[in-house]
């Protein structure tokens, strides 16, 4: 079970929040002020913040997290939507949403963040595939037998699943498996996509977990 | 401050320029009047204080009349003697001794022809010729005295010239060089001049074009205090004053923003908790009408938060207060990371989405990301909400001789029918001006079959 640090000084908002989170299976903590942050965050998972805050505002009170610990992932929801306070939440914390937002967003939020972080030990059921996320050990469920990837493969596909259902651009891949500017019409990131296809799917022609989107790039649903 | 006026007016060009005018117009009679003064220093080194030449023949008049007086031997000698002691005075001079009964007695360095016998007419008429004449002539009595006869000296008169003229025809070429190296001098002095004020104001100019980083000049280092240093001076305050009044309009900018900032947050509060009320509503269980009423709810709140982003983008907009900064960026990269947020959207809306990005001969566009991003966010949005019955998204790139062009294409009801949810046309306002701020431009093309936006980035030649 997750556990959420949430500040929301709201109340319709933040008992609304809480209450359809702890619903999902989440353990929330919900303060109303930046006041005993420092009391709570030691064992929590991942921190939920407002920015119009009594008190300290949601971007210290973020700032502060992320100096004392920056394994937490942070993630800003805010009715302030104006690009300049986008950008500020956004040097510190790892994602911004704004007000009014759908719970099934945050959610979903919440657990891109879990996972990249890592915080999320559990065992990923993909298609016919079973991925232990932590040590990135990837099991053949009708085989029973497991995938072993060479250096690149595993590095592309670790960053597929930690972007789980994201539409990530040839660059974005690119450039977050290779570490070097993506240069247009290099066929290097199509070569090593066909070669994990070969050995991940069950039939590489026609692929059911690494989705081609036309014109953009690639997915990893689950 | 008054008691330094005096100074003021010195240090100011305006001093220094009457000071080149007096010297223009005194030039050649100081030059004249310095060498003059320097040439009599060295005459009055050579000759004394006796400059001109009466003052020479008098005396040279009065010594040989004297001397001639003091003569008591009269004998051939003794003159001879007399007027070899002259001739070194003055080795040019001729000297002879008339005796008393008219006979040419001792003679020195006489080249006339002279008569043996001297009559008195004869005497008369070398008296007469020689009177006031070249040469200078002295007729005096031996021992003062007519029973001894009568010496006369000649003197070639150029030998009296003036020291003055003398040393002028000595000295005449280095005078006339002198006289024309102060002119040269004080034309260089006058060009120093006024190069120095030339230089002084391209240097003005050149510094009131810098722009700092905020985009204000920089202020001068004002080195003299004349008329160009108070201009210099005028200059920094001018900057002072406009970097305060720079800085009291970023004050209002950010209150303005300020303002917006919070009254969006303001409006957005409340509407995140009617959400969260029907949110609530939707999990109870209810009846179909119920749902509907719940899903229109939902649908609104999503309207008016685009609403009032809009209308606070407008705002923003129209005042100028929308921040800017242009950079180079990959917009083919840039619209396909675009669409990969927006692809989600509209797969669930089961739209059919159509995507083919070419690369331009220049992706590199000198472009604001953020407004490029809020003009396809507004194009995207209006499609999602005003085409949603065409169920058909396309993005497409297009390169012509003139443009590339990205295109929107939807197939939708058009823009002249209305939509469900036709509202003032703001976002496509933002679309406008954003475009058109960005040096793009775009065109739309409606019909009844759907709607294509091309956004256009001419091609520089």
């Amino acid at each position: 079970m997750f556990r959420i640090l949430y500040i929301e000084d709201e109340k319709e908002i933040g008992q609304w929040v809480t209450k359809d989170l702890m619903e999902r299976g989440y353990e929330v903590t919900w303060l109303e002020s930046g006041e005993e942050v420092d009391k709570h965050i030691a064992y929590k998972d991942i921190a939920i913040l407002d920015v119009m805050l009594p008190g300290l505002d949601g971007f210290s009170i973020g700032k502060r997290i992320k100096r004392e610990n920056k394994e937490i992932p942070i993630l800003m929801l805010s009715a302030r939507t104006a690009v300049e306070d986008k950008l500020e939440g956004l040097n510190f914390a790892d994602d911004y949403l704004t007000k009014p937002f759908h719970p099934d967003e945050l959610v979903a939020r919440v657990e891109v963040l879990l996972r990249r972080y890592q915080k999320n030990d559990d065992v990923l059921e993909l298609q016919h595939l079973k991925i232990f996320t932590k040590e990135m050990r990837i099991m053949h469920t009708e085989t029973d037998e497991e995938i072993q990837l060479t250096g690149k493969q595993f590095y592309l596909f670790q960053y597929f699943i930690r972007h789980l259902n994201q539409i990530l651009t040839k660059e974005q891949l690119y450039e977050g498996v290779w570490g070097e500017s993506y240069i247009e019409g290099d066929k290097t990131l199509m070569v090593h996509i066909r070669y994990l296809r070969e050995k991940i799917e069950i039939n590489p022609a026609k692929p059911a977990i690494i989705e081609t989107i036309r014109g953009i790039g690639y997915r990893v649903k689950l | 401050m008054k008691i330094f006026r005096p100074f003021k007016f010195l240090r100011s060009l305006l001093a220094k320029y009457m000071l080149i005018i007096f010297l223009a117009i005194s030039i050649v009679q100081i030059a004249y009047f310095t060498l003059a003064i320097f040439v009599l220093e060295i005459a009055k080194k050579e000759h004394g204080d006796i400059v001109t030449e009466a003052e020479i023949t008098s005396e040279v008049e009065e010594k040989w009349h004297a001397e001639a007086k003091n003569i008591k031997n009269f004998t051939d000698e003794v003159v001879s003697k007399h007027f070899e002691k002259w001739q070194e005075r003055y080795p040019k001079a001729s000297m002879f001794w008339v005796g008393q009964d008219g006979t040419l007695l001792t003679t020195l360095n006489v080249m006339e022809q002279l008569p043996s016998k001297w009559t008195p007419a004869f005497t008369t008429k070398f008296i007469k010729e020689r009177y006031g004449g070249d040469p200078f002539t002295i007729i005096t009595f031996l021992g003062g005295d007519e029973s001894n006869g009568f010496i006369v000296i000649e003197i070639p008169r150029d030998v009296f010239t003036p020291p003055l003229k003398h040393i002028y025809e000595t000295y005449g070429t280095f005078l006339f060089f002198g006289v024309i190296a102060i002119i040269l001098f004080f034309i260089v002095v006058s060009f120093l001049f006024f190069k120095g004020i030339r230089k002084r104001l391209l240097h003005l100019q050149e510094a009131m074009e810098i722009r700092d980083v905020d985009g204000l000049p920089v202020e001068i280092d004002v080195k003299k205090m004349d008329e160009i240093g108070q201009l210099q001076q005028s200059f920094n305050k001018m900057v002072c004053e406009l970097r305060d009044s720079k800085n009291r309009e970023l004050k209002e900018e950010q209150l303005r923003r300020e303002l917006i900032a919070n009254l969006s947050h303001d409006l957005r509060t409340p509407l995140t908790k009617i959400r969260a009320q029907s949110y609530s509503i939707s999990k109870e269980e209810l009846t179909e009408e119920g749902q509907q009423a719940i899903k229109a709810m939902e649908t609104s709140i999503i309207s008016i938060d685009a609403l009032i982003e809009n209308l606070m983008s407008y705002t923003l907009l129209m005042a100028s207060k929308y921040k800017y900064e242009a950079k180079e960026i990959n917009v083919l990269r840039f619209v396909r990371e675009q669409m990969s947020t927006w692809y989600t959207v509209f797969e669930k809306e089961g739209f059919n989405i159509d995507i083919e990005l070419h690369s331009f001969e220049n992706n590199e566009w000198q472009v604001d990301p953020i407004w490029l991003g809020r003009i396809f966010d507004n194009l995207f949005q209006n499609v999602l909400r005003h085409a949603n019955s065409g169920k058909y998204i396309g993005v497409k790139t297009e390169s012509t001789e003139h443009y590339d062009a990205f295109i929107i294409r939807d197939c939708g009801n058009g823009m002249k029918n209305e939509s469900n949810a036709k509202g003032a046309g703001i976002g496509l306002s933002i679309v406008d001006i954003m475009v058109k701020g960005m040096s793009l431009d775009w065109d739309i093309c409606s019909s009844e079959s759907g709607t294509e936006i091309k956004i256009k980035h001419y091609k520089v030649k």
